[in-house]
């Protein structure tokens, strides 16, 4: 039966090509839009590492253009801009941080580990960051006080990072690179958020005074809930009288993290509506073409009729005919895509995004094709033998 | 002829209700996706109004500065535009030169609400570079930047915002610390239109005040390379290339002012039209070059991609349809009309079609680019068709008539007469 349905199908081969290759074209887009879906959706369910509710980010602008130099004079007003803050009733904790979680600017490293390649993103933090930020500290332990004194450098690095630099070894108390020591590893840290893909972190403390430490452009406030919008200019006017001239921005991280979905979502949006109105009119088109065709086939079905084919043995017929072109074009699409893992050529869809992606294309594409055939192979089925045979 | 051609494929497209309500539905899908694209790259680097000059504007936008080891690219230093591009306002062939800093946000408190609103520092050529539509009040002058006075022209939306949408001429408004006196009150202007847009615009010279000073000097006079646009507005579009060549000559003669020769020695940059600076953005690793050509290359590959899978179930709907005229080919044929007048008479025929589906296209596409205004999505823009996104359109429309017919009308002329007038299968 099926060898016999392929010959038909092989016998109006141009007609039939042209119907693979739209089959073909359509599963790319499905599977475009559906891996990168799949792919977001990954990167959101993974943890993230801290919290964002209730924390504010103050934007210090300290109104120097350009350059890498700052003053004593700086080093110690942002000190004094630190207490301040914590003085004030609704702050539950405050830190300086160099990097600013939802944003899109961001401070990367990379290193040579024993000939491998190792990138992580950097972020130069004041002790209290674990509380403001509600780190969940898996080994060894965050910052603290006597730390500020240390000849070397104490870090604290992701789960992540500590396995690709130091594998199963307890990476507390080693040595990360030059003189900077391992004090402590946090369970995860997503700067970029839920919606980008985890990465390697590395905090640095930033000593608050120090002359050569540079202040810290950011500083995340952890209030209590429930605190108003109204406290936010108390606290600017109260960090405006302590730095005069300098000039802050609050903004809740809580609204970062909207605007960093919105940038994530708005391309899968537009992508997802615009592959929606295209696999419709590529639905439509289906139905179009398989109706001509089957009226042009009006003869040869009434001839299975009359010689005795039942209605349902018809619509089957039509329905695997058409399935086998679906076949085509999605082993087609399939073949195509498989160069993407085969070939390592975008480094962040690993294998389960991958095959999700194609089985949601897959799925997708049969289930367009099928609903398709339905009504042309149903009018098909109605053909009467007696009229079919007169047909010209 | 092409009379006669129109009037058939209309009746041929009267005939078959459906399908020829599929294959405009996917032209018109297939269009307006381009459509919309368009308007939005020709909102992004097209001069729109204000920028009434805008055809006849050369920027200086990007610039970097370079040295054997180190990089620092920005955008125009105030020193560099005031020392090296201003004085260009004498020559012959350019008409007038003007400064306009980028939009910066700033923070201003009313009743115990927090306003954000973007703040452009501009001189005061820049108000006759550009003509905003003032709905109340008028621009600052020259003077008023030159002797630092706090005036301000600030937007609808901020009136609105800041004064409850009452006159605000003559009120004071607080921006970043610093408390203007509104003079004007302008239209809205998108925010992706990078030189006229702002939420308040306040002189050059009122920096002074906010900003520290370094070595008694104010830090941002100092800058070759900074956070500020130069606009040259020539006499006529002729005097690009005049009007770069000197420019460039004029990054040469500044890198005498770099202030630590050992780390840096190049100035990079030129004057530029916005798609000249975008493809340069985009494809190019190094300041000097821009590359509109490939850009424009580019970007068509990415329509013409999008364009195959509607261009294949076009052409599949356009086989199954001439199916249904086999016997009117075989009579002209048999009359003796040549494959070369069949093929032109099926591709007119699948221009039409194209063109009325472009039309009920422009319709849709304009309602989306309102929806996509009204949602916000992007601060104030005003996505919409003007002549240039039109023609392109238009260029789109017949380019995708043309790559949907041929393969059909040649599959339709190659049709045998006797067996089409049997009115047998392709």
């Amino acid at each position: 039966m099926t060898r016999h349905l392929l010959k038909l199908v092989w016998n109006r081969k141009r007609t039939n090509a042209l119907i693979i290759l739209e089959i073909f074209f359509s599963f790319l887009v499905v599977f475009v839009v559906g891996t990168l879906g799949l792919w977001l959706l990954d990167n959101y369910r993974r943890p993230l590492g801290f919290s964002y509710d209730n924390v504010w980010n103050v934007a210090i602008d300290m109104r120097q253009t350009g350059d890498d130099t700052f003053t004593a004079d700086q080093v110690a007003t942002f000190k004094r801009i630190l207490d301040e803050v914590q003085t004030l009733a609704p702050v539950e904790a405050a830190a300086g941080s160099m990097a600013l979680p939802y944003s899109l600017a961001s401070y990367n490293s990379s290193r040579d580990f024993d000939g491998r390649q190792i990138g992580y993103q950097v972020s130069e933090v004041t002790r209290d960051l674990d509380k403001v930020l509600r780190l969940d500290v898996s080994a060894g332990r965050w910052f603290e006080e006597a730390d500020e004194a240390l000849a070397w450098q104490p870090v604290v690095i992701n789960a992540r990072l500590a396995r690709e630099v130091f594998g199963d070894e307890d990476p507390v108390g080693k040595t990360f690179i030059d003189d900077l020591r391992v004090v402590g590893v946090v369970s995860e840290f997503r700067r970029n958020g839920e919606l980008a893909p985890p990465g390697n972190f590395l905090f640095h403390l930033k000593r608050v005074g120090h002359p050569e430490h540079r202040p810290a452009p950011n500083l995340l406030v952890r209030v209590q809930p429930g605190t108003s919008a109204a406290f936010e200019e108390v606290l600017v006017k109260r960090l405006q009288g302590v730095a005069r001239g300098w000039s802050f921005e609050i903004k809740p991280l809580m609204e970062m993290r909207r605007t960093s979905f919105r940038t994530f979502l708005t391309p899968l949006a537009a992508a997802g509506i615009v592959s929606l109105f295209l696999l419709l009119m590529v639905g439509l088109g289906l139905i179009g073409v398989l109706w001509q065709n089957l009226l042009q086939r009006t003869r040869e079905i009434g001839l299975r009729r009359a010689t005795g084919a039942s209605r349902r043995s018809v619509h089957s017929q039509v329905i695997t005919e058409q399935l086998i072109l679906t076949t085509l074009g999605v082993l087609a699409g399939a073949l195509l895509v498989a160069q993407i893992p085969v070939l390592d050529l975008i480094g962040f869809i690993n294998d389960r995004i991958f095959i999700g992606g194609l089985v949601f294309a897959m799925a997708s594409i049969y289930l367009l094709s099928l609903l398709c055939a339905l009504y042309p192979s149903a009018l098909a089925a109605r053909v009467q033998p007696a009229e079919a045979l007169r047909y010209e | 002829m092409i009379r006669n051609y129109l009037k058939v494929a209309l009746k041929v497209l009267a005939r078959r209700k459906f399908f020829t309500f599929i294959s405009l539905f996917g032209i018109c899908v297939t269009l307006v996706v381009l459509m919309v694209a368009t308007a939005m790259l020709d909102h992004l680097v097209s001069p729109h109004p204000p920028e009434v000059r805008g055809d006849r504007t050369l920027g200086i936008y990007l610039m970097a500065m370079t040295g054997e080891r180190s990089t620092v690219s920005a955008f125009a230093g105030y020193k560099f535009l005031d020392t090296y591009i201003r004085p260009m306002a004498e020559l012959p062939f350019v008409e007038s030169v003007a400064v306009l800093s980028l939009p910066d946000t700033v923070v201003s408190f009313v009743d115990g609400r927090r306003l954000e609103l973007d703040l452009k520092r501009t001189d005061g050529e820049f108000w006759r570079v550009l003509r905003f539509d003032f709905l109340e009040g008028g621009p600052f002058t020259a003077e008023d930047d030159k002797n630092a006075r706090f005036v301000a022209v600030i937007n609808e939306s901020t009136r609105r915002r800041y004064f409850g949408g009452g006159p605000a001429v003559g009120k004071t408004i607080e921006a970043d610390g610093q408390r203007f006196k509104v003079v004007g009150v302008v239209k809205d202007v998108p925010a992706l239109r990078l030189v006229p847009y702002a939420d308040i615009w306040v002189p050059f010279g009122t920096m002074a005040a906010s900003t520290t000073m370094m070595g008694g000097e104010l830090a941002f006079k100092g800058e070759l390379v900074g956070n500020n646009f130069g606009l040259i507005v020539a006499r006529s579009r002729a005097d690009f290339p005049q009007i770069k060549a000197e420019v460039a000559m004029r990054f040469k003669e500044a890198e005498k002012d770099i202030p630590d020769p050992e780390q840096f020695n190049q100035l990079r940059g030129g004057a530029e039209t916005q798609f000249e600076a975008l493809s340069r953005l985009l494809l190019s690793q190094r300041v000097e070059e821009s590359r509109p050509n490939r850009l424009l290359a580019v970007l068509l590959a990415l329509a013409v991609t999008f364009m195959l899978l509607p261009t294949v179930n076009l052409v599949n709907l356009n086989l199954s349809r001439i199916l249904d005229r086999a016997s009117e080919i075989g009579v002209r044929k048999a009359f003796g009309a040549s494959s070369w007048t069949l093929v032109g008479q099926f591709i007119v025929e699948n221009v039409v079609l194209t063109l009325v589906g472009a039309a009920a296209g422009l319709i849709v596409a304009i309602a989306t680019l309102s929806a996509i205004n009204a949602s916000g999505i992007i601060p104030y823009a005003q996505l919409g068709l003007n002549l240039r996104v039109f023609l392109s359109a238009l260029g789109f429309a017949l380019f995708f008539g043309l790559l949907s017919g041929v393969y059909p009308a040649w599959r339709m002329s190659r049709l045998h007469p006797a067996k089409a007038l049997r009115g047998r299968s392709v």
